[in-house]
C-alpha cells in the first residue's frame, strides 16, 4: 500500500511536470527566441503581494527593474508602479503540442515584461526557454530510452530464448558495447560529422546515437529473465498444448519481462536526457538559437557569467525534480518487483 | 459436440490387457553432457535404457528416489526433451523418430501434470484463459464451443464456475491442481503423466485428487502413467509398479507382488520409509 503511494505521488510529480513542457507554449510567456536587447542579464523578478506602502494586493504583482545609480550591472526594483500579473491574456503566437495556433498564455505582464528566472545575454525569458527547451531535451531522453529498450528488449528475448550460439555471440557483442566508453564515441562520432547540421537532424542523430549505444544492459537483463521464464511449468505446459515458439515468447515469456522493462525506462531517460544535456552544453547538440536544457547552461562556461549572473544557474535547479521524480519511479518500481514477489511467494506456496 | 468432454468415448475398461499397448517404451536413454572449461566435461546418465509397456487404461506408477531419473523420463514421454537413444512408441507410431509435423498432431495426446500447481499455472492469466489456452492453441473451436467446453470441464473436475474470472493465486493448492487436470483434459489426451502430481498437496487433497484421477480413469477410460516418491500412493492408484534407481528400472511388477515381495534393495527401503500405524484405531461404537 505504501509502496502504491509512493508511486503514485511520483507518477503525479512527473505527470505535472511533462504537462508543463509539453504545453510549454501555454505555460511559457514568452517566445523562447525572441529577444530583448534592452534588457540583457535581467535578475529574476519577485512576485510580491504587499507594496511598497505596505497594501496588500489580492493579485500578485511584480515591480519592473531598473539600472542602480553610478552602476552598470545592478538592478533594483522601481517601487513606484506595480505591475500585476495577468492570467490567460493574449501574447506570442505559438502551436500548442505543434499544430494547434493559439495566442492564449497562461501568465503575463500588461506593460512589462516578466521575467521569473531571469534573461540570458541577449535578453530571452529564462523561464520560456526552460520549458522549450525541455521539449527537445526530454523527447531526446524519451526517443533514445525507447530506441534502446526496443533494440535490447528484442536482443536480449532472442539470445534468452533461442541459447547456444545465438546467445553467445550477442551476448559478447553486449559486452563489448558495455565495455565501449561510450561519451567519447559520442564526440568522436560528431567530430567526425559536419558541423552546422540544422537542429533537426543534430536532435535525431543525437537520439539515433544515444539510442544505438546503449542496448546492452537492458538485453541482458531482458535475457536473465526470459532464460528463467522459458523453464516455467507454465511455458513447458503449453509447449505441450503444442504452442510455437512465437505464442510462447509473446503470450507467457515477454510479459515477464515488463517490470525490467519499466525500471530500465525510468533509469535511461534521466540518463539519455542527461546525455543530451552533455552534448549541448558542450555545443555538439542542438545548436542555437533552439533552446535545450544543455544550452541552456552552456552560458555558464564563461567564467563573468560564471561569477556575476547567479540565475543562469536556477533552470539546473529546475530541472532537479524531474530527476527526482524518475528516480523515484525507478525506485518504487523495484520496490513494486519485490512486493510482487514475496507476495507471489507466500500466495503463490 | 464432438468435443465435449461428457461425451468422450470410454475406450477401454479398466486392467484390460489383451489390447495392443498405448505406450511402449523401449531401451530409452538420456545423457546430459555437462561441459566443463577445461578437459571433455563428465557425463550425466538420467536414463539408462528404460523399458516398460502400458496398456489402455491401466495406471502405471514410477517409483524412486529423488534423481532417480523419474522427471527426466516424463519429459522425454511428453516430447519436452529428446531421449539420446532408444524409442518410444505411442499408439504403433514412434514419437522419437516421426518427422516433426506428425509429432506436433501425437503431442497433444500426452499431457502432463506437474509438481508444482503454482508454476504451471500463468499467474498473470485469469482461470479461463488458462483453461482454454490448448483449445485456442488447436484453433479449431468456436467462441460458444470454447465456453462450453470450460464448462464442461470445470464440472468434470469439481470446481465452481465462479472462478473464471479470477487469477489462480486465488485457489487453493487442491483448486490449483483441478485447474491443471482440467486443461489437460481439455485436448482429450489418452495419456496422462502425472510427474509427482500429489506431492506439493498436503494429504486430505492429496487422497481427494487422487479419487479424481481415479473417478476420471472409470469414465474417460484414461491411461496413467504416475511418477512419485511415496509408494504408498503408488500402490492405491496403480496396476503396475515401476521402480526406479540411477536411470534404470530395477523393478517391475504388479502392486500386490511389489508391496508383498519386494526384490530390490530400493524397493525394500522405499517400503520401510512407509509411514506405519503402530497401534490398531479403536473400534467404532456400536
Amino acid at each position: 500500500m505504501r509502496v502504491r503511494r509512493t508511486f503514485a505521488k511520483w507518477l503525479v510529480v512527473l505527470g505535472v511536470l511533462h504537462g508543463m513542457v509539453v504545453c510549454a507554449g501555454f505555460f511559457a510567456p514568452y517566445d523562447p527566441v525572441e529577444q530583448d536587447r534592452q534588457s540583457p542579464y535581467l535578475p529574476p523578478m519577485r512576485l510580491h503581494l504587499l507594496d511598497a506602502h505596505g497594501h496588500l494586493h489580492v493579485r500578485p504583482f511584480v515591480y519592473a527593474l531598473r539600472l542602480r545609480e553610478s552602476s552598470f550591472d545592478q538592478f533594483e526594483e522601481d517601487t513606484t508602479e506595480p505591475h500585476p500579473v495577468k492570467f490567460f491574456l493574449r501574447g506570442a503566437r505559438y502551436r500548442l503540442l505543434g499544430f494547434l495556433p493559439l495566442r492564449m498564455h497562461f501568465f503575463g505582464g500588461e506593460n512589462t515584461r516578466i521575467y521569473l528566472l531571469g534573461t540570458d545575454a541577449y535578453g530571452r525569458d529564462q523561464f520560456s526557454r526552460l520549458l522549450f527547451g525541455g521539449q527537445v531535451s526530454l523527447f531526446a531522453g524519451l526517443l533514445g530510452a525507447g530506441v534502446t529498450l526496443f533494440i535490447g528488449w528484442s536482443i536480449g528475448a532472442v539470445a534468452g530464448y533461442y541459447g547456444g550460439w545465438r546467445d553467445s555471440l550477442l551476448m559478447r557483442v553486449a559486452e563489448l558495447f558495455l565495455a565501449l566508453p561510450w561519451l567519447y564515441l559520442l564526440f568522436a562520432l560528431r567530430a567526425f560529422l559536419p558541423l552546422a547540421v540544422s537542429p533537426l537532424e543534430a536532435f535525431f542523430l543525437i537520439t539515433a546515437v544515444l539510442g544505438a549505444v546503449g542496448w546492452a544492459r537492458p538485453a541482458r537483463l531482458v535475457r536473465g529473465v526470459v532464460l528463467s521464464a522459458k523453464e516455467r511449468d507454465f511455458v513447458r505446459a503449453a509447449r505441450g498444448f503444442g504452442a510455437s515458439n512465437g505464442y510462447l515468447l509473446r503470450r507467457h515469456i515477454l510479459p515477464e519481462t515488463s517490470s525490467v522493462l519499466l525500471t530500465q525506462a525510468a533509469i535511461l531517460i534521466p540518463q539519455y536526457v542527461l546525455a543530451e544535456m552533455t552534448l549541448s552544453f558542450l555545443g555538439l547538440g542542438v545548436p542555437e538559437p533552439v533552446p535545450s536544457w544543455g544550452n541552456l547552461l552552456s552560458g555558464l562556461q564563461q567564467y563573468s557569467v560564471l561569477v556575476s549572473y547567479w540565475w543562469m544557474y536556477l533552470p539546473a535547479l529546475a530541472m532537479v525534480p524531474f530527476f527526482l521524480g524518475y528516480l523515484g519511479l525507478a525506485s518504487s518500481f523495484e520496490e513494486r518487483g519485490a512486493v510482487y514477489k514475496i507476495e507471489s511467494r507466500i500466495w503463490g506456496m | 459436440m464432438r468435443f465435449r468432454v461428457s461425451s468422450m468415448k470410454v475406450e477401454a475398461s479398466a486392467g484390460s490387457q489383451n489390447m495392443p499397448p498405448l505406450l511402449k517404451v523401449e531401451n530409452l536413454v538420456k545423457c546430459y553432457a555437462r561441459r566443463s572449461l577445461v578437459g571433455r566435461g563428465e557425463e550425466l546418465l538420467a536414463l539408462n535404457g528404460v523399458s516398460f509397456t502400458v496398456f489402455p487404461g491401466t495406471t502405471l506408477a514410477v517409483v524412486g528416489e529423488s534423481g532417480s531419473g523419474k522427471s527426466t523420463l516424463a519429459s522425454c514421454l511428453a516430447c519436452l526433451e529428446s531421449p539420446t537413444a532408444g524409442n518410444i512408441w505411442f499408439e504403433g507410431k514412434d514419437i522419437v523418430k516421426v518427422e516433426e509435423r506428425v509429432r506436433r498432431q501425437l503431442r497433444p495426446q500426452i499431457q502432463l501434470i506437474f509438481q508444482d500447481p503454482a508454476s504451471s499455472l500463468n499467474p498473470r492469466w485469469s482461470v479461463l484463459e488458462i483453461l482454454l489456452e490448448p483449445l485456442i492453441l488447436r484453433r479449431k473451436f468456436t467462441r460458444e464451443e470454447m465456453k462450453q467446453c470450460a464448462s464442461s470441464l470445470l464440472e468434470r473436475v469439481g470446481l465452481s464456475p465462479d472462478f473464471v474470472e479470477r487469477p489462480p493465486t486465488e485457489l487453493s493448492g487442491g483448486q490449483r491442481q483441478r485447474l491443471a487436470i482440467a486443461r489437460a483434459l481439455a485436448l482429450q489426451p489418452k495419456l496422462l503423466i502425472l510427474d509427482e502430481a500429489l506431492s506439493a498437496l498436503d494429504c486430505s487433497v492429496q487422497a481427494q485428487i487422487a479419487n479424481l484421477l481415479r473417478e476420471l480413469q472409470s469414465s474417460l477410460g484414461m491411461t496413467y502413467l504416475f511418477i512419485t516418491h511415496d509408494l504408498a500412493m503408488a500402490v492405491y492408484l496403480a496396476d503396475e509398479i515401476a521402480v526406479m534407481s540411477r536411470g534404470r528400472i530395477v523393478e517391475l511388477g504388479s502392486a500386490e507382488q511389489i508391496l508383498d515381495q519386494p526384490q530390490h534393495e530400493t524397493t525394500r527401503q522405499l517400503l520401510r520409509a512407509l509411514p506405519r500405524m503402530t497401534r490398531a484405531l479403536p473400534a467404532p461404537e456400536q
